[in-house]
């Protein structure tokens, strides 16, 4: 392949960048009295937005593990959904039908019917709160105390976190709250029916890059609710900026996007229509302007210089830039030079510690030589 | 201080953007996130200077030059950029390029 090389260097770089940053950072982060999570978050973030700009192939080790906890929910769905459970009931009225169904979670309407589907489980009532507008992280809180996380992944696919089978406290399910820096506005829920009493199984397949496991103990609900309430506070608020600041068309269309989903897209470039963000007002009076001026001389027959100069010089801009604009990537180099040579219109250059980003890709050099003509 | 050169990278804006959201969000403070980019600074000026270790060649046709402040800009047209297993080929790339002799200097991207 072409660039194997490179693209294993890049992925690796940057995932230790990134790990000496948020090590180095941490204390900045206590000093200033931030919290933690706020800094789990920033790494969240900062993943996940290297991972839309796919520049880079980049895995993060814990987006495997999610990967990984994916599959195994998956296996373990599929056993529960045949034994269906007792008093320990999940339901959402979509998924009962299929062992992995993933419903669109859209706000109001499928907290509503989570809370009205027969959730008898030891827990306590379950609450969804979901954040306004924009939801990219919504926390279930079942009747029975246990708080689900429903998490909005990268691709567009929204899972709730649902607990895994592991500990068992009589009649309760211990829910695994998954916390990610979730993405994808939509959420899907994948909820399979809770044998009883034990072990609650959710076809919960996470694919944020993080998620922050908050063991809870559904014995004590309100610690649970108090811990995951602040954690997804704090995810809710990041998540909120972040699918507000995020406009992914690809997320949105892979999401039944209706009703729940007001997220706009951020403001994105428009040249053209309606929502026109750049300032052609100048330009169209010029065009408009010289219309006026070729049919004036027209109809004047060109009686002097004058008339003939605006057409002139209105061509005289280099519309260069404009396209270039519109360019998608622009082809950038960010590195340091070792030594800039010229020889006539012979120019050399030696570069070195370089980052290039090369039609949409990522690449690095520690050497680059060079040769061009002016 | 190390060059604030490679802000303007993919992983330099992903790190500046999700910055901002928290700021957004008034979980940090402004400050906090100079100070983490600061460091960023450091950790990629380190990491390039250390971890990376190879070669890349080009040639095309140079359409500007700029020298202003130590910095370098190049806007080259129709480039080849070669490394030994790979071939990449633009209409146009900028090339910024900040002096590699003094990194004492402190300069923008």
């Amino acid at each position: 392949m072409a660039s194997s090389a490179n693209s294993n260097i890049v992925p690796k770089l940057y995932r230790s960048v990134m790990e000496d940053v948020i090590n180095e950072v941490r204390e900045l982060f206590l000093d200033e009295g931030v919290d933690e999570q706020v800094l789990m978050e920033l790494k969240t973030l900062w993943e996940s937005k290297l991972m839309q700009s796919k520049a880079v192939d980049g895995f993060h080790t814990e987006e495997q593990q999610v990967l990984n906890a994916q599959q195994q929910q998956q296996a373990q769905q599929a056993q529960l959904t045949q034994a269906q459970s007792q008093t320990q009931q999940m339901l959402l009225p979509p998924a009962q039908q299929a062992p992995q169904q993933q419903v669109i979670v859209q706000d109001p309407k499928i907290l509503q019917h989570m809370s009205a589907t027969g959730m008898s489980a030891a827990a306590t009532a379950a609450t969804l709160a979901l954040p306004t507008g924009v939801t990219p992280f919504q926390q279930l809180i079942t009747p029975q105390g246990q708080i689900l996380q429903v998490v909005r992944a990268a691709n567009g696919a929204q899972y709730i976190i649902q607990p895994q089978q592991q500990m068992v406290l009589q009649q309760q399910v211990l829910p695994q709250m998954q916390a990610g820096g979730v993405q994808a506005p939509v959420i899907q829920q994948v909820l399979t029916p809770i044998q009883g009493g034990l072990s609650q199984q959710t076809g919960v397949i996470i694919q944020p890059q993080q998620i922050v496991l908050t063991g809870n103990k559904v014995q004590q609900n309100t610690q649970v609710m108090q811990a995951a309430a602040m954690a997804v506070q704090q995810a809710q608020g990041a998540a909120q900026i972040q699918a507000q600041a995020q406009a992914q068309p690809p997320q949105q269309q892979t999401q039944q996007q209706q009703a729940s989903q007001q997220q706009q897209p951020p403001m994105m470039l428009q040249v053209d229509g309606a929502g026109d963000t750049s300032s052609e007002e100048d330009e169209e009076e010029e065009d408009e302007y010289d219309e006026d001026e070729d049919e004036d001389k027209e109809k004047d027959g060109g009686e002097d210089g004058q008339v003939e100069e605006e057409p002139l010089n209105s061509g005289d801009d280099v519309s260069d830039e404009e396209d270039q604009e519109l360019f998608d990537t622009e082809n950038v180099v960010v590195c340091q030079y070792d030594k800039i040579h010229r020889s006539k219109n012979k120019w050399k250059f030696h570069l070195k510690d370089g980052i290039m980003n090369l039609n949409g890709r990522d690449y690095v050099f520690s050497k680059a030589i060079g040769d061009a003509e002016w | 201080m190390a060059y604030q050169l490679y802000r303007n990278t993919t992983l330099g804006n992903s790190l500046q953007e999700s910055l901002d959201e928290l700021i957004q969000s008034q979980q940090i403070t402004p400050q906090l996130a100079l100070q983490v980019l600061l460091q960023f600074d450091k950790a990629i000026n380190t990491a390039l200077a250390n971890r990376v270790r190879n070669r890349v060649n080009f040639r095309g046709s140079l359409n500007t030059y700029r020298f202003c402040d130590n910095v370098w800009t190049f806007v080259l047209n129709d480039v080849e950029f070669r490394e030994v297993t790979d071939l990449v080929k633009v209409d146009k790339v900028k090339i910024v390029a900040c002096d590699g002799k003094n990194t004492g200097s402190n300069a923008a991207e």
